[in-house]
């Protein structure tokens, strides 16, 4: 052994030692750093890491009609989904296999998925059947990207359609995202109708449970036994004022038809039945949407998607009769027993031609025969009296002209002009007598919609008071507890009882002796009605018919107006009181009417008709 | 005759210290809730284990009855048998994780690369034995030594073994240095090491650094040629890493360097593994969320946590705590071989006694420095821990080597 190696060999020992001990000590005290200090950071990573946080869809709110039969419920659907990064191209057979279908349309289908995006998963397929769905369980091993999920879509079990007041759901837009922030990509809200306004009540609340899930993200089980989940809270249902059976009635006979009838209960302004047509089928749009259909009703020139009901403005014809006598007689222009004579035409400038014959006029016989120039001449007067803007204020208080706030989207205020609009319209003292007679008679710039004129038959049927128009009476919430809506209710204060006697009187009349007598006489039915036609410069002439009954005390106001279908009393006389008959009988007795109206089609000319009123 | 008392005991209880722990890792990591994750011949591998530390412990009883010399004698033999099978493997080797470094015997799979690092110190060891004249000036059997190491580390290579490489790489400097290479023409040898690690953290960390050893190296040698080179060496090495990195690296070679400089860069890729190892242990906290109870474990965020990734198992179900024992069991470990090399008279029992202390010290660094993020990983087992039967059994041989040098270190004393 050389002398000096043991030195080396000492100190080699301690070098080793020293550098061996260093480094072990680096690595001790970088563990004691990520366990000790960084403890805080690292905890929740594992946490989240390893719980995967999933909603849970609640179930839509349920919607019933008035006698708690169910008209909206939820359905489930199964829908196959693709993460096109995961899949792989040579399952295409295998998949289409299981689906039926040929491989060029799985082909397809992945093709979309993948310009959509190549990362997030998107439905392959909706709406599969049960058998599908349970095979692609069975094979989920065999086929990497491929997912399922289970959906509900709304559910119909009546056969009415309803499609305007219901409404229909579709997937929220960005815009709804900013509203709603729980909202996930995909969700679908509601649109239209009932599903749009009580959307907030439908909706429930979503549910949150907390899975544990491995790096692979598969699924083990529930955390905690389901400790931290909260349950998905059912949306609240909602009980509507609507009478299916009437519902199905006004639809059948509304079918083949453009335009609309609403049925009303003049005590509440509860809606009874509403229809607009042509209606779309709410079916159709429900879960998944058929593109083509989608389209389809989109670009139809008759607009299905359209609510006339609430949304159209026509003028209301000689349907606005009742309600001028009304404003004649609290202004004191007239009284039941004032004498107008009519020759056969009103003259001012020119002739109003005048279909109710000649003679002398007091106001029953005046509603009873439709008399223009008995309303010209109380236009006449009221606009010689400066009270043009109080007309406006008066017709207001019975609804017209604005809103009222029915519990459905896109209601139309109508128009009653006053002399603002008119200045609007014609340039300040550029509009005389000439552009206002028209409207005594709910011709000219006056419109309504059909909501409107059910609201104003409710007025004079239930002796002037103004009733708040509703479809939804309460909501059951989900402990059981139901909260009403507000149906309110109040005396439109210029309204006389004695002048709504009178009006109803010539209301009466209509039924018994004028226009109504043919096909809105119902056998001991006091019902009263008034017909009007509507001029139309771009047709023909809208056809409608307002009606309640019983005379008394009325249990049903209807309004009815079909578009283009000539005289009142043919066409909405018919429907409207068939209505009436429906939901006060419970059947209908005069199948010979009912047959007319549900064989009506329109007619290309005017049918030669000489007693019509106007 | 020697005493049983003269036997190492505690080195012995520290094996099997870490042995048990091991199990215990082995245990949650292949047979807890996630073993229903795992294949069945994974899942086995806790049963394996056993088999392995059966065998081991007779190779351990077996090698004590070896006259020490015999190791010496044997030397070139085992180390040129060793390379033959080595060639043989590669040529006819099964490749397990892109290494083809496996040869199958029978139902037994074994990696000859393991059983080579045996041969390649008691061949390097004999070699270096009797020639300790090595100085600045006089390299060659210094030379000598590296080539007997560089052979093996090249075979290692072409079977696409990095981490096996690195192990034999670091013995050439701690067997030099052992057998008297001046100090600074040591510092000079491990530079690259240093510098290498620090450029790809950062270039100017690398510039830093050389510029310190260069000047220590200056200062313990006196040899400007020297300090030139190391300067110029260091250089080199940091451009060469960032022409590495952006130039020559594949993008998921590059990728698993990032992952490791920032892991966030790509939290799903390369740097998934990272993220998910430092969380297991992070999350362990200081006395882990309890046997089987590791989220990351049982949930398999871990890759491969039977083997490279145990300490993560471990760290997080028995927290510092549990990471802590490990780390202070290798401690004892290195620094009381370290100590039987030191207290050796025979320069060959040195040797190998420092030789196997550097790789087995070696495995645990790089282990336990990639699963807590300090190194790029580099997969490595944990010695007498992770699961894997030629890691064990040579780990375990070379641990009884030095015992039986330990053991008749009186006896061998006499033959110098």
């Amino acid at each position: 052994m050389r002398p000096g190696t043991n030195d080396r060999v000492r100190t080699s020992i301690r070098v080793l030692q020293f550098v061996m001990l260093g480094l072990c000590l680096i690595v001790l005290g970088r563990v004691f750093q990520l366990q000790i200090l960084d403890f805080d950071t690292y905890e929740p990573i594992s946490k989240s890491n390893a719980l995967r946080q999933e909603f849970v869809s609640p179930a839509r709110g349920l919607i019933f009609d008035r006698n708690g039969t169910l008209l909206v419920d939820n359905e489930p659907i199964y829908s196959i989904t693709i993460k096109p990064a995961k899949f792989d191209m040579d399952k295409i057979p295998l998949l289409a296999s299981i689906v039926g279908v040929p491989d060029s349309v799985v082909q397809r289908k992945v093709k979309e998925a993948q310009h959509f995006s190549w990362y997030r998963s998107s439905r392959l397929f909706t709406e599969v059947n049960f058998d599908v769905f349970s095979k692609i369980q069975e094979n989920i091993w065999r086929l990497p990207g491929i997912g399922h999920q289970i959906e509900s879509k709304r559910h119909y079990p009546t056969p009415t359609n309803i499609s305007h007041i219901l409404g229909y759901l579709r997937e929220a837009s960005e815009k709804d995202y900013e509203k709603y922030p729980d909202l996930r990509l995909g969700d679908k809200i509601g649109k239209s109708g009932l599903e749009q306004v009580y959307q907030e009540y439908l909706r429930g609340k979503l549910g949150t449970e907390y899975i544990r899930v491995n790096a692979l993200g598969q699924s083990m089980g529930s955390y905690n036994n389901g400790e931290l989940d909260t349950p998905p809270e059912k949306g609240n249902d909602i009980m509507t004022t609507l009478d299916t059976d009437l519902q199905i009635t006004a639809e059948k006979l509304m079918k083949g038809k453009r335009g609309s009838v609403v049925a009303m209960d003049p005590n509440d302004g509860s809606i009874l039945a509403m229809v607009s047509s042509p209606q779309y089928d709410i079916r159709k749009l429900s879960g998944r949407i058929d593109s083509d259909y989608w389209k389809s009703i989109n670009a139809d020139t008759t607009n299905p998607l359209y609510n006339r009901a609430i949304s159209s403005q026509k003028p209301p014809g000689s349907t606005f009769k009742p309600l001028m006598a009304l404003i004649g007689l609290h202004l004191g222009i007239i009284t039941p027993e004032t004498v107008i004579n009519n020759p056969g035409y009103f003259y001012l400038g020119r002739r109003y031609h005048d279909h109710a014959p000649a003679g002398k006029y007091k106001l029953r016989k005046a509603i009873e025969l439709s008399s223009n120039t008995y309303f010209f001449t109380v236009m006449y007067r009221l606009i010689r009296n400066g009270d043009f803007n109080k007309w406006h204020n008066l017709a207001q208080d019975f609804g017209l002209g604005r809103q009222n706030y029915i519990d459905l989207p896109s209601e139309t205020r109508g128009i009653i002009p006053d002399s603002s609009y008119m200045n609007n319209a014609f340039g300040k003292g550029k509009w005389g007598y000439g552009d206002l007679m028209s409207m005594g008679i709910g011709q000219g710039m006056v419109s309504v919609s059909p909501l409107q004129m059910a609201l104003v038959t409710s007025e004079i049927g239930n002796g002037g008071y103004w009733v708040q128009p509703h479809v939804v009476k309460a909501i059951r919430k989900n402990d059981g507890s139901i909260v009403q809506t507000k149906a309110s209710k109040h005396k439109i204060d210029w309204v006389d009882s004695n002048d709504v006697q009178v009006v109803k009187d010539g209301m009466r009349r209509v039924i018994t002796e004028g226009t109504g007598r043919w096909y809105a006489k119902i056998k001991d039915v006091t019902i009263c009605g008034k017909t009007g036609t509507a001029q139309n410069p771009h047709g023909e002439d809208h056809s409608w018919f307002i009606a309640f009954a019983p005379m008394d005390h009325p249990k049903i106001a209807v309004a009815a107006l079909v578009e283009n279908a000539g005289y009142g009393s043919l066409t909405a006389a018919p429907i409207a009181s068939l209505v009436i008959e429906k939901y006060l009988k419970g059947k209908i007795e005069r199948q010979r009417i009912y047959d007319m109206m549900l064989n009506f089609t329109y007619k290309d000319k005017k049918k030669e008709e000489s007693s019509e009123d106007e | 005759m020697n005493s049983l008392r003269n036997m190492s005991w505690s080195l012995i209880l520290t094996w099997a210290g870490l042995t048990v722990i091991g199990l215990v890792g082995i245990y949650s990591a292949t047979q807890g809730p996630v073993s229903q994750f795992l294949p069945t011949y994974i899942q086995e591998n806790f049963f394996k284990q056993f088999v392995w530390i059966g065998l081991s412990l007779i190779i351990m009883f077996g090698i004590q009855f070896v006259a020490p010399r015999t190791f010496q004698e044997a030397s070139y033999l085992l180390y040129i048998l060793g390379l033959l099978i080595m060639i043989f493997t590669l040529l006819f080797g099964v490749e397990v994780n892109g290494a083809r470094s496996w040869i199958s015997i029978g139902p037994v799979r074994f990696q000859v690369s393991e059983l080579m690092k045996v041969a390649t110190i008691l061949a390097v060891a004999n070699y270096l034995t009797s020639r300790r004249d090595i100085t600045a000036e006089n390299l060659k059997s210094a030379t000598i030594a590296i080539v007997l190491i560089l052979i093996p580390t090249g075979l290692v290579i072409m079977q696409n073994d990095m981490g096996t490489a690195i192990v034999f790489l670091a013995l050439i400097p701690v067997m030099l240095f052992w057998s008297g290479l001046p100090y600074g023409i040591s510092l000079f040898m491990i530079s690259p090491a240093i510098i290498g690690y620090l450029s790809v953290i950062n270039w100017y960390w690398g510039l830093i650094s050389t510029i310190l050893i260069t000047i220590i190296i200056f200062f313990i040698q006196k040899r400007s040629w020297l300090s030139f080179a190391t300067f110029m060496l260091g250089i080199l090495i940091i451009i060469g890493v960032q022409v590495a990195l952006f130039q020559v690296l594949q993008p998921h070679q590059r990728a698993r360097i990032e992952a490791f400089t920032n892991p966030s860069f790509d939290p799903r890729g390369a740097g998934w593994n990272v993220i998910q190892a430092k969380t297991a242990i992070g999350s362990g906290g200081l006395y882990g969320k309890g046997f089987l109870q590791g989220t990351q474990t049982q949930l398999r965020f871990l890759p491969e946590q039977w083997t490279d990734f145990i300490f993560c198992v471990i760290g997080e179900e028995f927290g510092f705590i549990g990471s802590a024992t490990v780390i202070i069991l290798f401690i004892f470990l290195i620094l009381k071989l370290l100590n039987a090399a030191g207290s050796h008279k025979h320069p060959f029992a040195q040797l190998v006694i420092v030789g196997v202390t550097a790789v087995l010290f070696i495995h645990f660094f790089i282990n336990v420095g990639s699963a807590s993020a300090l190194l790029p990983v580099i997969g490595l087992p944990l010695p007498f821990v992770s699961y894997g039967g030629s890691a064990f059994l040579t780990d375990t041989l070379m641990l009884a080597i030095c015992l039986n040098l330990d053991f008749y270190k009186r006896q061998f004393s006499i033959y110098v």
